[in-house]
């Protein structure tokens, strides 16, 4: 049931890739001497020493924060640092480091939340921050906890070496690796561009029920973009891998295949062509097709929306919507995905939330504020984009379970149709239910055979409609290994999307007739 | 105590300069920025979110030995930030020697408008929480006050931003903005579980950039959610498009999003090669000009410090400039202009969005687009849309769940006319768009 994901690379347990901390891993240990290793042989909770804050500062900056009473409270720390590397025209000539720090103090009466953010974690500072967010509170205070249960979840995305522990040095060999893989696939590459990205992020979530949960989360992604010149034509596409995975997970395979999808996925474009216009059956290739879960249904059963009443799914807790082989799940739990969490923004555990069990819509996505308005428990879904942001319901890893047919059923059966394959970016109208998402390749289907490639076409759709059209799902269900962000209200967090290969009998595809 | 917060924001700046040269650095550019923000929303007759911060950071570019990073901190402590310059400075020498990473050339500094932009509304420090809440709070009641609505928010915000920079080559320059916007928007029921939703924003950089009261703001957002009722999925067709003023800036911004030397040098552009060639109809003349008073994307510098001049970029359908920023410029062996885009001025045609529809006589109007994208090296490209139909001059039944499909290139040179009639909140101005033969794809 669960589990059934396969990964195109092996992810093998990392090895001895210490190296002596360089760059930005120095400087953090200026500031908290161990905190970057063997966190569990530190007898002080390392990330209060961190953000140089104990239990009884904890306690009187909640107590301001409640001071004008409150439902719930907390304090978000946060302390992320970035690090970019690029190569472009065969020399490694950027690098970039970036290191975004604060804390940010909410306030929640009800569906009310008052909320106020700062960089400075002095005392004094986090006071007059949690002054202006309990400004929307206007009752009498509330007894702030004097001592904090201190939760470090272990396990989910722990890296055997920190990123903060790998050295530019280790990271340039692999950058120049990647290029030169894409270099070799065909002649007729003729830039590669590669852009390498790691962060940690470290964050103490602090509580007025007297929780604290810490963790660190890391998050790695890596761009291969290619530029191909066949004559007069010029294409370009590119790949990527992304995910909370150390420097081990780069393996020469690894690299290779990255290096092969992005040169792939370019070299078709010289034969890809245009699909006609209009209505017709969509085959949703297994992977990266969960785009299609995260526009037609993820966002709509975001519970904020539903709470509102603003959702199409808002009264529909409970009606079948899709055939019986339709299961589909957002889970905070998978390992090392790009999308998942020990805990969300707000504090609480994640887990395996399924949005449609066989067929029946079962579950929002829930943050604190609409599991205490429906009454539930929450999901796990609260998250923010940093310090700077309030948490709201939110999806993490995305994807279909697998169903009882095959690919090659599925392809077979199709007269006259696509298949989607790569995507570039979608969007959803939460009220109508209309979506759309953005095939970069993809391929012809006539007479049950895949016959040409297809590029840039966009896909639109209405949700409910989708899910009771999808008439055929197959076993082969993935998680994509290319990292995807999702935006909404104006905050950005990372996601992950799978799917099975997937039959939707009808929707309609942006083509162009002759 | 205004310009207290430039010179303390100069200063700053100035240090990691320096602190960057004790490191090693031979050439550095440092920008220091602050910003205060100030936000409330409202939803069905109740307050909903307050928020309030003032956030601080600071970015540096690092040239040292021919070799170049860029960087950004949040945490101004002086020990963190001489730590933090030094590793940054040490990782630069780790990398590759790049010949055309340099600092601007500083003749490009040169020329800085001294006209007041007056981007900077100081009334607004004035402005109270319970003013803010009073103009969410009447909007909301307006709105409510309409039949069949499932929800109504507003909001409203403001901020102040101060901007500074110092490089090692001679450049010194700090402004200071303000911004106040506030707005509404309406969910409606619609038949079975289907909502429809409307809603609009005005603002700008001065209070009397709203222009529209808490009436016109909310009327025109039950409007726009009125409008889709009954839309239902429209024909797969090719025939004439007019497009929104509220749509239309979309469009050239996917025309000119490779309209850059980065992207022309890196081989993804369908502009390369196209300056002094038609790559529109000749009713498209667009100018980006930095120096617009009150502008929304107004600026005396760029990001690069580079001096903020109007540059002509479509004149009668033809290219006439790029943008170019001193690195791709270099490589591409092109004159730095800007690297990005400022407000972007169209000049308007002779009439304005009922002129074109009854011009059009039959064919879609297009209110909205969702999703969708294109391909930078042929132009290629498919939109998620919704709108009307027109039908005998009028606009028609409401239209939903379309994609309009084509290549950019062909579709500007099939544009028939530019509209007068620009969206007032926004820093393109351009007016309604018509095209013909279009292709759209529905039921």
């Amino acid at each position: 049931m669960h589990s059934r994901r396969k990964f195109l690379h092996g992810a093998a347990a990392g090895m001895g890739l210490i190296s002596a901390p360089t760059f930005l891993a120095s400087c953090a240990k200026e500031v908290a001497p161990g905190a970057l290793s063997a966190a569990a042989e530190i007898p002080a909770n390392p990330f209060l020493a961190w953000f140089g804050i104990d239990e009884a500062m904890l306690s009187r900056v909640m107590s301001t924060l409640t001071s004008r009473g409150a439902d719930f409270a907390d304090l978000y720390f946060e302390h992320k640092r970035s690090n970019s590397i690029t190569l472009e025209d065969g020399i490694i000539s950027k690098a970039s480091a970036s290191i975004d720090q604060g804390v940010g103090l909410r306030v929640v009466i009800g569906d009310q939340t008052g909320y106020a953010f700062t960089e400075d974690l002095s005392e004094e500072a986090m006071h007059a921050a949690a002054r202006t967010a309990a400004s929307i509170a206007k009752g009498g205070p509330l007894d702030a906890p004097t001592s904090f249960n201190i939760n470090s979840p272990q396990g989910l995305y722990t890296l055997a070496v920190p990123w903060a522990d790998v050295g530019v040095d280790q990271k340039l060999p692999k950058v120049r690796q990647l290029e030169q893989y894409a270099r070799q696939l065909d002649p007729a590459v003729d830039k590669v561009t590669i852009s390498w990205q790691d962060t940690e992020d470290r964050v103490l979530v602090a509580d007025s029920l007297g929780n604290v949960q810490t963790d660190l989360r890391p998050m790695t992604r890596l761009w291969c973009s290619v530029v191909a010149t066949k004559g007069e034509e010029t294409f370009a596409n590119r790949a990527n891998l992304a995910g909370r995975r150390g420097f081990d997970w780069y393996s020469d395979e690894a690299l290779e295949g990255l290096a092969r999808q992005a040169v792939d996925r370019t070299m078709v474009l010289f034969e890809a062509k245009r699909p006609p216009a209009g209505e017709m059956p969509v085959v949703l290739a297994a992977g990266a097709s969960g785009i299609l879960l995260h526009e037609a249904i993820g966002h709509g059963m975001e519970a904020d929306f539903n709470r509102k009443g603003t959702s199409i799914y808002s009264e529909m807790i409970g009606k079948k919507v899709a055939p019986d082989i339709v299961t589909i799940v957002d889970s905070g739990i998978l390992e090392h995905e790009r999308g998942s969490l020990a805990f969300d923004d707000e504090g609480n555990a994640t887990r395996r939330t399924a949005l449609v069990e066989n067929g029946v819509l079962a579950s929002y996505l829930h943050d604190r504020i609409s599991s205490k308005h429906y009454g539930v428990d929450p999901t796990g879904s609260g998250r923010r984009q940093s310090f700077r942001h309030v948490p709201m319901p939110r999806m993490r890893c995305t994807y279909m379970e697998d169903g009882p047919h095959t690919r090659d059923e599925i392809i077979a059966s199709v007269e006259k149709g696509i298949i989607a394959e790569t995507f570039t970016n979608g969007q959803v109208q939460i009220g109508a239910g209309d979506y759309t998402f953005y095939i970069k390749n993809g391929w012809l289907i006539e007479d049950g055979k895949i016959t040409a490639p297809i590029k840039d076409v966009n896909i639109i759709g209405n949700g409910p409609e989708t899910l009771e059209r999808v008439s055929m799902v197959a076993n082969d269900g993935v998680l994509d290994t290319g990292g995807w962000t999702c935006g909404k209200g104006g905050q950005s967090v990372p996601v992950s999307q799978g799917m099975p290969t997937v039959l939707v009998s009808r929707m309609t595809v942006g083509g162009e007739d002759a | 105590m205004l310009e207290s917060l430039q010179d303390d924001l100069l200063e700053r700046a100035s240090l990691a300069v320096k602190l960057a040269r004790a490191a090693g650095a031979d050439g550095v550019f440092a920008w220091s920025t602050r910003n205060r923000f100030v936000e409330v929303n409202y939803r069905d007759g109740a307050l909903e979110k307050v928020q309030e911060s003032t956030s601080n950071s600071l970015s540096i570019t690092l040239y040292a030995g021919g070799k170049y990073s860029s960087h950004s901190t949040t945490d101004a402590r002086s020990d963190r930030l001489e730590a933090f310059i030094k590793e940054t400075v040490a990782l630069t020498r780790a990398l590759e020697p790049d010949p055309h990473r340099v600092l601007p050339d500083p003749s490009l500094f040169e020329g800085r408008s001294e006209v007041d932009l007056d981007l900077m509304d100081a009334g607004l420090a004035g402005l109270t929480a319970d003013e803010r809440e009073g103009w969410c709070k009447e909007m909301n009641a307006l709105v409510m006050a309409h039949e069949g609505v499932i929800s109504a928010t507003s909001g409203a915000y403001n901020d102040h931003a101060v901007r500074a920079g110092v490089s090692s080559n001679g450049f010194e320059g700090a402004y200071e903005t303000t911004s106040v916007w506030r707005g509404a928007s309406a969910v409606l029921k619609e038949e079975g579980d289907k909502r429809l939703r409307g809603g609009t924003w005005v603002g700008g950089h001065h209070l009397d950039q709203f222009q529209w009261g808490p009436e016109q703001i909310t009327a025109e957002a039950l409007r726009l959610a009125e409008r889709k009722r009954g839309a239902t999925k429209g024909p797969t067709v090719r025939t004439v498009m007019v497009v929104d003023p509220r749509s239309s800036s979309r469009l050239l911004s996917y025309l000119l999003r490779s309209a850059n030397a980065k992207s022309i040098q890196q081989g993804r552009s369908f502009l390369a090669g196209k300056v002094g060639e038609s790559i529109a109809g000749e009713s498209l003349t667009v100018k980006d000009d930095p120096l617009v008073a009150r502008g929304l994307s107004s600026r005396y510098f760029d990001g690069e410090g580079i001096a903020a001049k109007p540059m002509t970029l479509i004149e009668g359908g033809v290219l006439k400039n790029l943008y170019v920023d001193t690195y791709y410029g270099a490589k591409a062996g092109l004159t730095p202009t800007s690297g990005g885009s400022s407000n972007l001025l169209a000049t308007p045609g002779d009439r304005d969005l009922a002129g074109l529809i009854a011009d059009a006589g039959s064919g879609i109007y297009v209110t909205g687009w969702l999703g969708g994208n294109a391909d930078n090296n042929t132009g290629d490209f498919s939109f998620g849309c919704r709108g009307h139909l027109i039908e005998n001059g009028v606009i028609g039944a409401p239209v939903t769940e379309m994609n309009v499909t084509g290549n950019l290139l062909s579709l500007f040179g099939k544009l028939a006319a530019v509209g007068n009639d620009p969206w007032p909140w926004s820093s393109t101005k351009l007016g309604s768009l018509m095209f013909e033969d279009v292709q759209f794809s529905g039921a």
